[in-house]
């Protein structure tokens, strides 16, 4: 899983990569506007190991808010489904918040919250909780007839059993979500660096361009990647380990 | 035990017409007896507001000495978490627990009892669904095409000793096989489509027994009335 992902992560990157030198040379394009391979591979030398602790400062973020973003909407999805109008007020609530770009408050949130770990972990936060809110509403609401019938039938059922019972039905949908809304975070995070936080891989990209360093910006890109998809494949593996634990024969 | 039924009509939400309606029908217990009817006609409906899951029909349902109504089908799945025996004795009311090893050997079921119900075959899966059923606290159980899937020897085994390991309850099949229900069941419940009338017709089955031979004549008179209710 991780060598498929990191393989398919370093073709694109390097079809982009190549993708600019091709311009660089058919526009006879200066080093200062796209540098060379050459000076690529020097910048990576020289930066690497700082840039590298930037994407750990960011992932562990964006890990942060990912794990309170699955928590809440979790916890909300779960409260939502005990009546119809409180989980459709929800979904309706979810459905047109989450169609509004959240990194257009962010402005807001740092003018209020100052540019320190806690605007950077709520921007992380919001950015991914409405999709997943969405998401569990889905699961949570809908109910696995074929199983549940016979709980209900004989006076067993309980929340807790239903929610088991649903979330078991739809792990593999639930992995997947968790999984795309981890990218989310991730962006989120870099996105409100970018604006104004005063740590992170973003933040180092926003003095990259203000130097107008696209060699910085490309390791940092490499970088992200390599950290974003080593969290994937964990996240990835924790959910089918889960899976294979509950349906072990 | 008796459940009454009295001018039953139900129309399902938005629907433009009753799916039945002018029911009149007496189910007395003990005894196995059978819902009989062709596809749509209304059995997994009329099933279902016998045992309370449905509400919402015109009417009056009476029952005397039969209150815990229970409704199985053939689509219901076991929790793919445990394995069967663990789900069935987590599940299994206090009165069943001690049926649990000659429901096992009843149905088959001992070798699968340390399986996962998705592992099993579809009738492996139906026969599992059964047991855990009868297991329960029950005045009726009402089972809607419970053997599905399940071969014609098993099947008719199994019948045979459910009438004999639960003398004083009540069952009603819901099946589609004629040949069986006449053979198996003493009341025979045949649900007629529009525009039949009276809708509902009671036709005597055979009722056969463990260790008793099915009598031809009786089970050949039964089929046809069946048929030509239908």
């Amino acid at each position: 899983m991780l060598h498929r992902r990191l393989t398919q992560f370093f073709i694109l990157y390097a079809a982009g990569v190549g993708l600019l030198l091709a311009f660089k040379v058919a526009l006879g394009l200066s080093d200062y506007v796209i540098p060379g391979p050459g000076e690529i591979w020097r910048t990576g030398q020289t930066y690497g190991a700082a840039y590298a602790a930037a994407v750990l400062n960011t992932l562990g973020v964006a890990v942060l808010g990912h794990g309170l973003s699955i928590v809440l909407a979790a916890a909300v999805a779960v409260i939502a489904r005990l009546k119809d109008w409180i989980g459709g007020f929800i979904r309706t609530a979810a459905f047109n918040i989450q169609s509004y770009p959240i990194v257009a408050v962010a402005p807001i949130l740092f003018i209020l919250l100052g540019d320190g770990l806690a605007t950077r972990l709520l921007i992380a936060a919001l950015i991914c909780y409405f999709p997943l809110l969405l998401s569990f509403l889905g699961v949570f609401s809908e109910p696995v007839r074929e199983i549940e019938h016979f709980y209900e039938a004989t006076g067993r059922m309980t929340w807790r059993l239903q929610i088991k019972i649903r979330a078991f039905e739809n792990l593999q949908k639930l992995t997947t979500v968790v999984v795309g809304s981890a990218t989310l975070a991730m962006v989120g995070t870099i996105v409100a660096e970018f604006i104004a936080a005063t740590a992170g891989i973003g933040y180092s990209i926003r003095i990259a361009l203000y130097q107008s360093d696209l060699a910085k910006i490309l390791v940092a890109l490499l970088l992200i990647g390599v950290g974003t998809s080593l969290w994937l494949v964990l996240l990835e593996g924790l959910g089918a380990a889960l899976q294979r634990r509950m349906e072990r024969p | 035990m008796e459940l009454e039924g009295q001018d039953i009509a139900y129309r399902y939400p938005n629907a433009a017409a009753d799916l039945f309606e002018g029911l009149d029908f007496r189910i007395r217990g003990p005894g196995f007896h059978a819902l009989f009817g062709p596809s749509g006609v209304g059995k997994s409906t009329l099933a279902r507001l016998l045992s309370g899951s449905l509400a919402g029909q015109r009417g009056r349902l009476n029952a005397r000495g039969m209150d815990r109504v229970l409704y199985t089908y053939n689509l219901e799945r076991l929790p793919g978490w445990t394995t069967l025996r663990e789900h069935f004795e987590e599940t299994a009311s206090a009165s069943g627990r001690p049926r649990l090893e000659t429901l096992l050997d009843t149905f088959d079921i001992r070798p699968l009892a340390d399986a996962r119900f998705p592992r099993l075959s579809l009738g492996q899966q139906n026969r599992a669904n059964l047991v855990r059923y009868l297991l329960q606290e029950f005045d009726l159980l009402i089972m809607d095409e419970s053997l599905a899937n399940v071969d014609e020897a098993t099947r008719h085994r199994i019948l045979l000793r459910i009438k004999a390991l639960f003398p004083e309850r009540c069952f009603l099949y819901i099946s589609h096989n004629v040949a069986e229900v006449a053979r198996f069941c003493g009341d025979v419940l045949v649900l007629r489509g529009h525009p039949k009338r009276p809708p509902l017709v009671v036709v005597p089955g055979g009722d056969q027994r463990e260790g008793a031979e099915p009598d031809p004549a009786r089970l050949e008179r039964a089929m046809l009335a069946i048929v030509h209710a239908a």
